[in-house]
């Protein structure tokens, strides 16, 4: 027996919690790996994504090969073309392939979300740990794909080492906000099990605000401030603005870089606070 | 002695259901202005059990099984009453109940479908916080008895509904909880792998103590398993204790089935209490006798039959529980 007869066991500690929730991530990685095939044509449609941009870019650029942005900064087509690249790619490895943000939605329409109750873990972080197994399982799919990507589109080094490491530091709140983004999203369907149209205004939306198909730096300047409210910036175009040094000067990156992990903080309370309505409504109102 | 492992007292569950609104933009409208009514599926149930006990929780489908097994184990919580499943309030403190209890649910599956059987189980002893050589070791046994081992590999879409099954008893056994909870778990099953499950479930009662709570339509698995039954209906508790005793109450008849030898008459017999079973399917030949065994010995039943009838077979029939069950709702439908 896992404790003695009579005495109740405490929670699970910090340290099985995680070796829990790194057994949830690995085990949806590889149930990920079940549709390697799916994979093949999730790349080629984001090679032909970058393809088509990157096409576009080079016809509207004007001939002199910078265009004046935000702050009267200059963007060369080059920077422009490794944006759309990059921006891309890490936009197709946060974002999941399905209709909906998560297996959520799946699990409340089965039920199977009774199994995750009964769980001596919580239903949120085992989903973030599932989620996140699901993006580890693209990871190498993406990084294969680069070198393609490059090609369609273009590629330009980090614009310092310091940008190399602002970059990599970003990463981290940028995984985490589309985890946490992908979740609270797909916990709409504890209310409604229609939610894909739901999900549909939230892929379009997320995409779009996230800087996956124009930079914030082309934007007309409202809309730029209004993406600069929301938290999907945080996941696509701050880490790649980081990169090419668009965002530069201690003071301007390290903002950048509390702004992601201020979101990081909001969504998990948000999350938390979503997670305890839908809670409410399943075990009162066994929805 | 300690108390009992498992308190209900006074449990009731409301559900309110929304109502979808009718005609166009009917869901828009649902969405906007919800109209609810209320059901109330649990409707003061008590019971208590005693560690190491195998009970039997039966009723007709819609009789609130299923929801007092959701409050039992955390997942839903009571509207009224009182739940304690050794020492905790199930939904107030879900994860440390968690580790208390296995569950399997007949009608779903806690293994991952796309990954082989052997994924699953190893992902349930990290999940509960197992330690990896116990868990191991528990694993091997429970693949022995259990038969997994031809389908450990097997991606668990593939089973068969009988493996998938083994597989889930497995999973819910391995971080060898104190209570299991079954709710329904032969459901489908063919004769072999009915047994193969029913052996386990006891043997799991028998030696570890495992203190189980058997939801099910099928009243084989309870004779095979449980001394004592709750049944309930209508969100009621109806009945609470021995099969044996159950049975006395509501079917005290045994039956004496007759064969008469070929072309002989029934002349009767003039025994008192003893009484032509209405109710019989009887072939040509045959004729079945009621009575009750409580005032009428078996012996002078039979020495009466065999008095005045040349006979060639003849079979005592001990009442099933399927039609004492049967007998008991059919009562409470018509009172």
């Amino acid at each position: 027996m896992t404790s003695p007869r009579g005495l109740a066991p405490p929670r699970l500690t910090l340290r099985q919690r995680a070796v829990a929730h790194a057994g949830t991530a690995g085990l949806h990685a590889r149930a990920q790996l079940a549709y390697r095939a799916d994979f093949v044509f999730r790349v080629l449609w984001l090679l032909l994504q970058v393809y088509l941009l990157a096409l576009v870019w080079r016809a509207v650029y004007p001939e002199s090969g910078t265009a004046p942005a935000h702050g009267g900064q200059q963007v060369t087509l080059a920077t422009q073309l490794a944006y759309v690249t990059y921006a891309s790619v890490q936009n197709w490895l946060l974002t999941p392939a399905g209709l909906a943000p998560t297996p959520i939605p799946q699990r409340v329409r089965e039920g199977s979300i009774a199994v995750d109750l009964s769980r001596p873990v919580a239903f949120t972080t085992q989903m973030l740990a599932a989620q996140g197994g699901i993006v580890l399982a693209a990871a190498p799919f993406a990084v294969l794909a680069l070198p393609f990507a490059v090609v369609a589109g273009g590629a330009r080094a980090p614009a310092s080492a310091g940008a190399a490491s602002a970059y990599a530091l970003s990463l981290v709140p940028a995984v985490l906000n589309a985890l946490l983004l992908a979740v609270v999203v797909s916990m709409v369907s504890f209310w409604t099990l229609e939610a894909v149209g739901v999900f549909m205004i939230h892929r379009v939306v997320a995409h779009f605000f996230a800087g996956a198909l124009i930079p914030l730096w082309f934007m007309p300047s409202w809309l730029a401030d209004l993406a600069q409210l929301l938290p999907f910036q945080t996941t696509t175009y701050t880490p790649i603005a980081l990169y090419l040094g668009h965002i530069h000067g201690t003071g301007p990156v390290l903002t950048a870089l509390a702004v992601q992990c201020g979101w990081t903080a909001a969504l998990w309370l948000i999350m938390r606070l979503v997670w305890a309505r839908a809670l409410h409504r399943v075990v009162v109102q066994g929805g | 002695m300690s108390g009992p492992i498992i308190e209900v007292e006074g449990l009731a569950k409301e559900y309110r259901r929304p109502v979808r609104v009718e005609g166009p933009l009917g869901g828009l409208r649902s969405l906007l202005s919800p109209r609810h009514v209320t059901k109330r599926a649990v409707d003061g149930v008590s019971f208590a059990l005693a560690e190491g006990e195998l009970v039997g929780y039966l009723g007709p489908n819609g009789a609130g099984k299923s929801t007092t097994i959701k409050m039992l184990t955390g997942i839903l919580r009571p509207t009224a009453g009182l739940v304690r499943v050794a020492g905790l309030v199930p939904w107030r403190e879900r994860e440390r109940h968690a580790r208390n209890i296995g569950v399997v649910f007949g009608q779903r599956t806690q293994l991952w479908w796309d990954l082989p059987l052997r994924d699953s189980l190893e992902l349930i002893g990290r999940l509960y916080g197992v330690e990896r050589a116990r868990h191991r070791a528990t694993t091997a046994r429970f693949t022995e008895l259990l038969g997994l081992g031809p389908f450990l590999d097997t991606p668990v879409r593939q089973l068969s509904l009988g493996q998938r099954m083994r597989g889930d008893l497995a999973a819910a056994m391995l971080p060898e909880p104190r209570i299991l909870f079954l709710d329904e778990p032969t459901i489908g099953l063919d004769v072999v792998a009915k047994e193969r499950i029913r052996d386990f479930i006891a043997t799991r009662n028998r030696r570890d103590g495992t203190t189980i709570v058997l939801t099910t339509h099928d009243l084989d698995d309870v004779e095979r398993l449980c001394r004592r039954i709750v049944l309930i209906d209508d969100g009621r508790v109806l009945y609470d204790g021995d099969v044996a005793r159950l049975k006395e109450r509501y079917a005290p008849h045994r039956r004496l089935v007759v064969q008469l030898a070929d072309g002989a008459g029934w002349h009767g017999v003039r025994v008192p209490g003893v009484a032509r079973d209405d109710e019989a399917d009887d072939a040509p030949g045959q004729v079945t006798l009621r009575f009750d065994p409580a005032g009428t010995r078996v012996a002078d039943v039979i020495t009466a039959v065999l008095a005045r009838h040349e006979v060639t077979d003849l079979s005592l029939v001990e009442p099933g529980l399927e039609g004492v069950v049967h007998r008991i709702y059919a009562a409470r439908g018509a009172a």
